[in-house]
């Protein structure tokens, strides 16, 4: 079932390539924002740990293939590797060090870490070129392709989303998935009957770390020109966590329904807003929350099973 | 004795600004110890007082610390109105929603102020307050003066109203015991408008100091947000000495931090300190077991 689901996202895909040439650039942002956002969403969604610090991953996965590729020379792909177990390395230490933290109190944590790994990044200039940022020239050409070019941007950004959206599908469906939802609904019951919270959380933690990271590589490769401005800030990590808590936590397609509701709601509206397109994210959140607590696609799934179970209490 | 009258000068400097942080962290944690929200907005309040300062200013010649009189009626309203028809939903909701939602009326503020003034930094020349007083060999500039006696007045009227006064003794009370407090009849809805209120007041009042001493941007909320993390966990949240305490703290390590260490990294020792007391001391640096007002 959920197969079919990422057969369609897919196909999605397909379409908006042939059917939008002018949109690619479009479709790519709002492919990594909804890779980035599934990815949270195993953490966030499914395991209930809000963080505000994916913007982390995202730096570390963009500065890994910058360093690796211009200074030693290294395909990017095996730059995306190195970058994926760093990220995954990072997530088992922050997630050590914070898990102990509820509720507010992780949320809080995860905005501090966040900040000071944007401070060092801007700070060591040596490894990150500071302020100034790095420079992705050139890139060893897998098969011929030319990694610059936007459609093939494109294609590498649908297979990411396409890989993330696979991966959550069999973790969440497996054995670790259940786990992750028993400790989000009640950590001390889920202990009772068990299971090691802290362990879940991590896995849960080194998995979205390590998938964000990938799409930070994209990412990167996509821009070219590397900041710690945007990489790093906290108006990234927080686009990736409201796009995830907008379109329905802890549902597989929701993350990715938020991220296309806003990115084309903000291209809309891009020439009365210019430059304040986070307003969107603010009052839709607001609104979420109030009136859609679950997510658009948790409260469609909600109002699907309770009509479910009236057609069959009704015979 | 050489070093000496740099770092006091350092230290008058640090408390000045220090006392307008413990002024905008008062608000933020007297909100999280009545009402149990941690509210992201604080920040954004504060860039409202300062870009109303600066309106009123430009368009009418008024005088910052005159406009002190329409700011701060003005951000006990807002509070109320936000509580009211946002927070006051939520109150009894699960999980970190009423985090979310402040968290999207930050960035509504801080975009509304974006397409409302621009981009472009502004600020509030005041011939007066660019003078300095000379005492004993430390210079104090005149506006820094005049917001610490703000600050300090700010905060004595505070503590007055908490612990004086029959609203006072409401409020401490749903601090203590939401449950309780209804039972002996108090209006614990009516206590939460007027708490988030009271914490909008005083950031405003804090953005309107804060006008004629720096620039303003309209992201610049969201780094006041975090300083006032800092302040009410460095205090322990939900304490409002502490938060004082906590905001003192905080500016005499930026400007000593900033004079005597690495300048890149001043914004990482808050934020370490912040971690570290959150991981080992979550009461706080003053703080007893108990989380009181």
């Amino acid at each position: 079932m959920s197969y079919l689901r990422l057969g369609l996202v897919a196909l999605a895909g397909l379409a908006w390539f042939l059917l939008l040439p002018d949109y690619r650039t479009l479709g790519i942002n709002l492919l990594l924002l909804a890779g980035w956002a599934s990815a949270w969403d195993l953490l966030g969604g499914w395991s209930g740990q809000t963080s505000l610090g994916h913007a982390a991953f995202v730096g570390l996965g963009a500065y890994t293939v910058a360093v690796t590729s211009t200074r030693w020379d290294l395909a990017p792909w095996w730059g995306a590797l190195l970058a994926m177990a760093l990220a995954a390395l990072l997530a088992l230490l922050w997630g050590k060090l914070t898990f102990r933290l509820r509720g507010s109190y992780f949320v809080l944590a995860s905005i501090a870490v966040a900040e000071i790994l944007r401070l060092v990044a801007i700070n060591e200039r040596e490894l990150t070129g500071g302020a100034v940022g790095l420079f992705i020239f050139d890139l060893k050409e897998p098969f011929g392709l030319d990694l610059f070019g936007r459609g093939v941007e494109f294609w590498l950004a649908l297979g990411y989303l396409v890989l993330v959206l696979a991966i959550a599908a069999f973790v969440t469906r497996g054995r670790l998935g259940y786990q992750m939802r028993a400790v989000r609904e009640d950590e001390p019951s889920a202990e009772a009957a068990g299971i090691n919270p802290e362990a879940v959380k991590l896995w849960a933690f080194a998995i979205s770390g390590g998938l964000t990271a990938l799409g930070g590589c994209l990412y990167g490769i996509v821009l070219s020109a590397l900041q710690p401005q945007p990489l790093f800030e906290i108006h990234l990590s927080v686009r990736i966590a409201l796009v995830a808590i907008i379109g329905g936590r802890g549902t597989l397609l929701g993350p990715l329904v938020g991220a296309a509701l806003i990115t084309v709601a903000a291209e809309l509206f891009r020439n009365v807003f210019a430059e304040a397109n986070l307003l969107i994210y603010g009052a839709l959140i607001v609104i979420v929350v109030l009136f859609a607590p679950s997510g658009i696609l948790g409260e469609v799934h909600r109002w699907t099973v309770r009509r479910r179970y009236a057609r069959g209490a009704r015979g | 004795m050489e070093g000496l009258v740099p770092l006091l000068q350092n230290v008058t400097g640090g408390l000045l600004i220090g006392g307008i942080y413990a002024l905008i962290g008062v608000g933020l944690s007297l909100i999280f110890g009545v009402m149990r929200v941690i509210n992201f907005a604080h920040g954004e309040f504060v860039a409202i007082g300062m870009y109303l300062a600066i309106a009123l200013f430009a368009d009418l010649g008024l005088d910052p610390y005159v406009s002190l009189l329409i700011a701060l009626p003005a951000g006990l309203l807002a509070g109320w109105l936000i509580q009211r028809v946002v927070l006051a939903r939520l109150i009894d909701s699960p999980g970190d929603s009423t985090l979310l939602a402040t968290l999207g009326l930050s960035l509504v503020i801080a975009n509304a102020l974006f397409l409302l003034f621009g981009a472009e930094p502004k600020s509030i020349y005041l011939p007066y307050a660019t003078a300095t007083v000379n005492l004993a060999g430390i210079r104090l500039p005149v506006a820094q003066l005049i917001a610490g006696g703000i600050t300090l007045a700010a905060i004595a009227g505070l503590w007055l109203l908490l612990n004086r006064t029959e609203i006072g003794r409401a409020v401490r009370a749903t601090a203590q015991n939401r449950l309780g407090a209804e039972l002996v009849g108090v209006n614990t809805r009516r206590v939460h408008a007027l708490v988030f209120g009271l914490g909008m007041a005083l950031a405003m009042a804090a953005g309107v100091i804060l006008a004629p001493l720096l620039f303003a941007i309209p992201t610049v909320g969201s780094s006041y947000t975090l300083k006032a993390f800092v302040v009410t966990v460095l205090g322990g949240l939900g304490s409002v000495p502490g938060a004082i305490g906590g905001g003192l703290l905080l500016g005499v390590v930026e400007f000593l931090g900033a004079s005597y260490l690495s300048s890149g990294y001043r914004d990482a020792y808050g934020l370490f300190a912040f971690l570290i007391v959150l991981l080992f001391r979550p009461q706080g640096l003053f703080g007893r077991e108990t989380k009181r007002v």
